[in-house]
């Protein structure tokens, strides 16, 4: 039977999307399977929604399938490796250093200038090292061409 | 939870190309998730769900947080390769793919997303809310507006 007077979106539109998906209640599916009974545009309604959803389904969005991913997780665990690498590194020169001045500060044996000294030097080359370092890391990042693959 | 991320990635991958436009950028985002599911296993708690929605939950904030820093970027999504051995049917997909991809490519961001997390992604509707932040309650009128535009923009593509 056919009714055009009727507008599927003024009560029903919306419950039209949750009966396909199987979202309602068994009182909305039933709202929903009346309507459909008198109302030939709504099932036309429900026949789009599904073939659109089927369509979308079958469609290919993403390109990178299971094996690419497996290859990136291994790169993601050597870059899970490598920060963790990283802390441990830093936090052991960071203890090092610590303990490299405590010990300098309290030895006897050398007199102040030689700390002076030794402190300029070690520490005028930690300086350079975290220039570079720095240096590297702004060139890193507003390197245009890092993603380019040749 | 290693090789559920891997089962998760080209589905992750999708999605995020529907917030970000460009399929570089999404695979860096995913994998940024990746990172972050695997260095604070912590963060995902078994007992409030599966790891289905909270990944994708994931890889939507690290994409909101690469969009804000990226604003200028345009680029288009590439054009996905063939499917299959078969050139004609891989030509048949490709075409289908494609317009289903360009009809996206005109809706907003928000209904582009939802389309994809259900029809794509077949998530329920309580996990779409979980992804999107949003109550369960709203997921099916947001859906059933996002399907109308989808349906549209596709018959306009078709005309």
């Amino acid at each position: 039977m056919s009714n055009d007077d009727t507008k599927p979106g003024e009560d029903i539109g919306d419950l039209l999307s949750g009966y396909i998906d199987d979202e309602l209640t068994q009182q909305q599916r039933q709202r929903v399977e009346l309507h459909c009974q008198d109302c030939e545009r709504t099932r036309k309604d429900l026949e789009e929604l599904r073939a659109l959803r089927r369509r979308i389904g079958q469609s290919r969005l993403g390109e990178l399938d299971a094996g690419a991913w497996g290859e990136r997780m291994n790169d993601t665990g050597v870059r899970v490796t490598a920060a963790i690498g990283w802390v441990l590194f830093i936090g052991g020169l960071l203890l090092a250093a610590g303990a490299f001045v405590v010990s300098l500060l309290f030895d006897d044996q050398i007199g102040v200038f030689g700390k002076f000294v030794i402190v300029g030097i070690y520490g005028g080359l930690a300086g350079l090292l975290i220039s570079v370092l720095r240096q590297r890391l702004i060139e890193r990042k507003s390197d245009r061409y890092k993603n380019v693959r040749i | 939870m290693h090789h559920e991320l891997i089962r998760l990635g080209a589905g992750a991958h999708a999605f995020a190309i529907q917030i970000l436009g460009n399929r570089d950028d999404a695979a860096d985002a995913v994998q940024d998730a990746m990172v972050k599911a695997l260095t604070a296993p912590d963060a995902y708690d078994a007992r409030q769900g599966p790891l289905k929605p909270w990944f994708y939950r994931v890889v939507r904030n690290r994409c909101l947080d690469l969009l804000r820093g990226r604003r200028s970027n345009t680029e288009t999504v590439d054009t996905l390769p063939a499917a299959g051995p078969d050139p004609e049917s891989a030509l048949v997909t490709e075409q289908r793919d494609s317009e289903i991809k360009h009809a996206l490519e005109t809706l907003p961001p928000a209904q582009r997303q939802i389309l994809v997390l259900r029809d794509y992604l077949d998530l329920s509707y309580a996990e779409i809310g979980v992804v999107l932040d949003i109550p369960a309650g709203t997921v099916m009128s947001r859906l059933h507006r996002a399907r109308n535009a989808m349906r549209e923009a596709l018959n306009n593509h078709v005309e």
